[in-house]
């Protein structure tokens, strides 16, 4: 994907089809200058967050905006890590909960799902659509008696309040029971033949086949933990606890008012990690979203 | 792992199995099944204290008038009726029901039109480039994105009014003005997950068969005939599966409004969530807050089933 002056390789067209069409190229150069506004329309917002980041906040808001940096002043991070929201802090509070929620997820979801998809037990499939129903229960309906739950624990303004209802899910579930319905029988078979228990069989053969599906898994739920916001506003209120969303919003202040400087400096620290997984991992993230969704 | 539970445990067998003796369990399945319930006791224990609890709780409690200080107070329909009489409610609603229309209809359009021009045969190197710059929005937390796209909406300082200036328009107050903070919401919410839906019609794009687009090119279809006619329905599923999850989406749109206009001015771009969390969290109306919420899941529920019955008429399922 090195080469930018590939030639653009047709092989599955026949010549009688490119012929039948009228001028390929002024309707190919269209597309793809629609799809360069496009693009620099999504990826404009980042880029100047970033000059903003590296330069003085007195410019920060100067005209016309500057959308390459000119100087690389790193003096506005410096300030935002030491300012009086504790961003470092929440980041960490932010990757705890996403990574015990991510593993309880892994956990529970596929052992769930391979009961489903393989065993016979009684009320088999009515408790599964039970708790596919849960899927249309917006999570704005739970909240009220969530809160209530949880301040009667004591696990208000604590990182469990949010971990506990992430770590099981139907969602989980029904990605990999579709998965292991895909699974060969007689593989399952076979090795209960050889005298393996249920949860061997499981361990040892099914679950390592699932490798693909639990990692995607693994990354949806990660991702929804880590950019949550309404359960986390609502369940911690101290900034020592706060996820990054709720500091990054709290740096903010009322109305935008924040040093604008310091906050793209913090923004640009929370987007990081997300491009960074991004760019390693970017083929494989949108394989796995689109798959389980176009095929589900 | 043993399993010996006493048989007392075991809920009878299904009346009509695998064509075994119903009522009478063989020792394997036995095992089977109780193996099936450890299996999924996690999830199914999850299920009951997460999800369906707090659900029949939030039916209770919209019968009740409760403030968290004082026990709740049954008063039946109340909160319902009271429904009809906020006007404020009927605000938050409006917005949101203006919400979703925007997002079915400039989500999905313009993740049709940027699907389509990606689809075709493209360098290589730009189909990644185009895929990345489009895909990489979603992955970003919104109150991120959010708080950049509030400081590029500023009315005096914000670049988007200084192009606009420049190009001889007049300054738009983003933020601030009834009409256009809910143009903001929208815009930022289109801008964020057209890059999801795009990559689902991709997909989908790919596996229309070629040989079937070629065979009507040479019947001398045009290329809007063929696209109407032949890729259009192929992609039905695709198209099922964005509507339905723009749709549920922006019913919930929350934190965009919370960084972009805190609901303002007013309550001019105030979302029907926001309210609740404002009448629950603020004002500890946990009742009345409950009623709206169980109204939300109504609706979204209702609007779901409606499409799911509306599928069959128009999703092509092969």
């Amino acid at each position: 994907m090195s080469n930018t002056n590939a030639v653009i390789s047709t092989p599955q067209q026949s010549s009688a089809a490119r012929r039948s069409r009228p001028r390929p190229g002024v309707g190919k150069s269209i597309s793809v200058a629609l799809l360069f506004l496009g693009a620099i329309g999504m990826v404009a917002p980042f880029l100047w967050m970033f000059t903003t980041s590296l330069r003085d906040a007195s410019q920060a808001y100067d005209l016309p905006p500057q959308w390459l940096p000119t100087e690389w002043d790193w003096t506005n991070y410096a300030a935002a890590v030491n300012g009086p929201v504790p961003i470092l802090r929440n980041m960490f509070n932010s990757a705890v909960i996403a990574i015990a929620v991510s593993i309880g997820m892994i956990i529970t979801a596929p052992v769930a799902g391979y009961a489903f998809a393989k065993l016979e037990f009684p009320g088999r499939n009515s408790i599964f659509v039970g708790l596919l129903s849960s899927l249309m229960v917006p999570a704005q309906v739970t909240i009220i008696p969530l809160f209530l739950l949880m301040r009667t624990f004591g696990l208000l303004d604590n990182p469990l309040s949010l971990i506990l209802p992430g770590i099981t899910g139907a969602l989980g579930v029904f990605l990999l029971r579709q998965f292991f319905l895909g699974l060969p029988q007689e593989i399952i078979d076979a090795a209960r033949m050889d005298g393996a228990t249920a949860w061997q069989t499981y361990r040892l053969i099914a679950l390592p086949l699932a490798k693909n599906a639990v990692s995607t898994l693994g990354v949806i739920t990660f991702l929804g933990s880590w950019n949550a916001y309404f359960a986390p506003s609502i369940f911690l209120n101290s900034t020592d606890t706060a996820t990054l969303p709720l500091g990054l919003v709290l740096m903010l202040g009322p109305y935008g008012a924040g040093n604008v400087a310091q906050v793209m400096a913090a923004t640009t620290i929370a987007i990081a990690p997300a491009l960074i997984v991004f760019l390693v991992a970017q083929r494989w993230i949108i394989a796995s979203l689109t798959q389980s969704a176009v095929k589900g | 792992m043993t399993l010996t539970a006493p048989q007392t445990q075991l809920p009878p067998a299904p009346p009509s199995g695998r064509g075994g003796h119903p009522g009478r369990l063989t020792a394997t399945r036995r095992r089977e099944a109780l193996t099936g319930y450890l299996f999924t006791a996690p999830t199914i224990i999850g299920f009951l204290v997460f999800v369906l609890g707090p659900l029949v709780a939030a039916i209770y409690l919209s019968l009740t008038k409760y403030n968290i200080l004082t026990a709740p107070k049954f008063v039946g329909f109340e909160n319902y009726a009271r429904m009809f009489r906020d006007e404020r409610l009927a605000t938050t609603y409006g917005n949101t029901v203006l919400y979703v229309g925007a997002a079915v209809v400039l989500i999905n359009g313009f993740a049709l039109l940027f699907a389509v021009l990606i689809n075709q045969r493209l360098p290589r190197v730009l189909t990644y480039v185009f895929r990345s710059a489009y895909f990489f929005p979603y992955l970003v937390a919104l109150v991120y994105v959010s708080i950049i796209w509030q400081a590029l909406f500023q009315k005096d300082t914000g670049i988007l009014n200084y192009y606009i200036a420049a190009l001889g328009g007049e300054r738009i107050d983003w933020l601030n003005s009834s009409e256009f903070s809910k143009v903001s919401v929208i815009i930022v919410d289109t801008w964020r997950n057209v890059g999801f839906a795009m990559l689902i019609f991709v997909a989908a794009l790919q596996e229309v068969p070629k040989d079937m687009v070629e065979a009507a090119r040479m019947d001398g279809a045009n290329e809007w005939q063929v696209f109407r006619r032949i890729v259009l329905p192929m992609i039905s599923q695709a198209t099922f599966f964005n509507i339905t999850i723009t749709i549920i989406g922006a019913f919930q749109i929350y934190e965009s409004i919370i960084v972009l206009t805190r609901g303002g001015p007013g309550d001019a771009s105030r979302s029907v969530v926001m309210y609740i969390a404002e009448v629950a969290f603020n004002k500890f109306d946990m009742g009345y807050a409950s009623a709206i919420a169980v109204t939300l899941f109504l609706i979204i529920m209702l609007v779901t089933l409606v499409q799911f019955r509306l599928r069959k008429s128009w999703v092509n399922n092969e």
